[in-house]
């Protein structure tokens, strides 16, 4: 390791909880247009949604046999596979977003009823991950031209073997702490303690448990009340759009970029659609604002439980018309008040969050045009840079020490070591094969091997490799990839002279 | 599956004295292998025209580009040497290896020109190599 140029990192265990959350955000932001879509089938559908088809929906049958529809296979399969390949890409390229595609895929078929958002935030990540691992083992030592059979044997093979161990081992756990959940909250209602309540089914609704506790829990209690009383609470605590609904709006005013622009749209889709699915992205990408739904949820029931208020039946979906029509007679005032309270706490609370984070969150939006961008940003950031970097990048030409400069800036930096090399070309199959077999040879000569060397086209370029090396003409292009890598433009493929540079720069950073 | 590089793809002296004319006479070699199709020639020159494909070391590497990989049918190499460098974009070539690559097959000739290329004493051989099977042997493992 080289020492660092900028002085005294901040508290690590802040910087680690910030990029933890820029990853979240990263691997769901990209994919809130599929929650959105998903939105506006279920809220127009279901069988109670606005108009419902059953083939859509997924209800009734067709020729004898049940309507699979649509609303039931996006939100089982495809959102949480577009999460998992999002969180696998950011770890290790397309190839890590297979592998753990593949792997939450057991999870999801051996949890099917639950919904395995949180199962695809894990393993996603995780398979790519293990992938990366798994390369580097012979990385570099497999003969040209076997790069490819290998390459997809072990994938394949490792792929197999997560699915498996996602479908044996894993979903029973992720069921259990559904299950944890599910019992937390009946034991918070047997107890009188409804407020807390929220504790657990804001957490749990955010990564799509809602169902399993509204359905598996609330409902049963709640139509034991009212067999009892009439009405019930019960079936307000999930379905209280109002914290939702707050955190919408407080985005629309104080968010940053994406989020700021889908918000106002997802509030209309979540309150009068009572979709409230399409927030939880929302609160998954700033892991801090559970604080907002949390207060918003308990201070809803706080008001119910104060007025005596419930709801004759379960409100599906949550939409405000819904629970207007589900409200007991005796119980307007306190159902309205509820959702109005609760959406103000979690705006309020909300707004303040946004607000603190505001500086952080815009140069993030800044240093890319979208959250994914930045999450990548923030973890280059974090990752940091040597500053030699900059002497390379000023030799090596043109180059505009812009992206450096955006990933340096505000975060610390440890340097980092070089470890992946990447050679780009237009094809990947010609000038930078040669290249990248020149240089990989000179690291050899140099006695360095954990460095791997490897062709590709740039369009198939990922921004997790430390050099970039690209012929002067294409380093414009690559650089739009991979704005983080350091970028060396070459003229000469076969004998440039900064094939030693970078042997030396390689050398130096394992110290 | 025939060798990649035969003694018939390797021309000691090229006629060509253009960049433009080599591309012409490297895909003449690889059509007649039988590797391409007749089309492959024009997308060598599109490549061309998007990137240089000049390496350094007196070699380019002509070669086809992504849109026209189906008419690459086999892996196949040309080899010509010029007598006087032909001006290629600037730069001086000597060696022209014209390239179709099929399913990475090409990868391992690819490597080992690279490697000895890169090495100025073998080029230097290569520069003054008198028969095809000189070439061929300098190459070395180019076909294993």
């Amino acid at each position: 390791m080289t020492t660092s140029s900028v002085a005294a990192p901040p508290s690590t265990g802040r910087v680690r909880v910030q990029r933890f959350g820029t990853f979240l955000s990263g691997m769901v932001m990209p994919n809130i247009p599929a929650f959105i879509a998903w939105g506006l089938i279920t809220a127009l559908f279901i069988q109670t949604g606005w108009t419902p088809v059953g083939i859509l929906g997924g209800f009734g049958t067709t020729h004898g046999v049940a309507n699979v529809g649509l609303v039931g296979p996006i939100i089982t399969y495809l959102i949480p596979l577009l999460i998992a390949a999002q969180g696998g890409r950011m770890v290790y390229g397309l190839r890590g977003a297979v592998v753990g595609t593949v792997f939450t895929m057991g999870v999801i078929v051996g949890s099917l009823g639950t919904t395995m958002i949180l199962g695809a935030m894990v393993c996603g990540p995780i398979g790519a991950w293990l992938i990366k691992q798994f390369d580097r083992l012979w990385e570099g030592k497999i003969r040209a031209g076997f790069e490819m059979l290998v390459s997809n044997f072990s994938a394949g093979f490792l792929g197999f073997g997560l699915a498996m161990a996602g479908y044996f081992w894993l979903s029973p756990f992720f069921d259990w702490i559904s299950t944890i959940l599910g019992d937390g909250v009946k034991a918070l209602v047997n107890a009188h303690l409804l407020p807390l309540a929220s504790l657990f089914i804001e957490p749990a609704k955010v990564v799509f448990l809602n169902n399993a506790i509204n359905h598996g829990v609330l409902d049963q209690l709640g139509a034991q009340q009212v067999q009892q009383s009439g009405k019930s609470i019960l079936f307000l605590l999930e379905a209280n759009p109002g914290p939702g609904a707050g955190l919408l709006l407080a985005f629309t005013f104080f968010g940053v970029g994406i989020s700021r622009a889908t918000a106002p749209g997802a509030f209309i889709i979540q309150f009068l659609g009572g979709i409230h699915e399409v927030y939880f992205p929302f609160v998954l990408s700033k892991p801090m604002l559970l604080i907002s739904v949390i207060l918003g949820g308990a201070t809803g029931v706080a008001t119910n439980v104060a007025f005596h208020s419930g709801l004759v039946a379960p409100a599906s979906p949550g939409s405000i018309f819904a629970i207007l029509l589900e409200t007991s007679k005796d119980s307007y005032v306190g159902v309205i008040l509820s959702v109005v309270l609760s959406a103000a706490v979690s705006f309020i609370v909300t707004a303040i969050i946004l607000r603190a984070s505001r500086a952080r969150d815009l140069a993030a939006e800044a240093s890319g045009e979208n959250a994914l961008a930045s999450a990548i940003a923030q973890n280059q950031a974090n990752k940091g840079r040597d500053s030699r970097v900059g002497d390379l990048l000023a030799t090596a030409g043109a180059d505009s020490p812009q992206a450096n400069a955006d990933a340096a800036g505000g975060i610390t930096t440890t340097a980092t070591k070089i470890s992946s090399i990447v050679f780009a070309c237009d094809a990947g199959m010609g000038s930078s094969a040669m290249g990248a077999t020149v240089v990989r040879n000179k690291l050899k000569k140099a006695g360095i091997t954990d460095v791997t060397v490897e062709n590709k086209a740039i369009a198939n370029l990922a921004d997790n490799v430390d050099i970039v090396i690209t012929q002067s003409q294409l380093t414009a292009r690559a650089k739009e990839k991979a704005p983080h890598a350091q970028h060396v433009s070459v003229d000469n493929f076969m004998a440039s002279p900064r094939y030693d540079e970078i042997v030396d720069e390689v050398k130096a950073s394992q110290g | 599956m025939g060798k990649v590089l035969e003694l018939a793809q390797i021309n000691l002296h090229g006629t060509a004295t253009t960049s433009a004319e080599a591309i012409d006479e490297a895909g003449r070699i690889l059509v007649a292998t039988g590797a391409v199709t007749a089309e492959y020639p024009s997308y060598m020159h599109d490549r061309e025209v998007l990137v240089s494909t000049y390496m350094g070391n007196f070699l380019a590497i002509p070669h086809g580009t992504n849109e026209g990989k189906d008419t690459v049918l086999a892996s196949a190499l040309s080899f010509v040497r010029y007598d006087e460098p032909i001006d290629w974009g600037g730069n001086p070539v000597r060696f022209v290896v014209g390239i179709a690559g099929k399913d990475g097959g090409h990868m391992d000739v690819l490597s080992s020109i690279a490697l000895i290329f890169s090495d100025e004493e073998q080029v230097d051989r290569l520069l003054v190599a008198e028969t095809p099977e000189e070439v061929l042997d300098l190459l070395g493992d180019v076909n294993e």
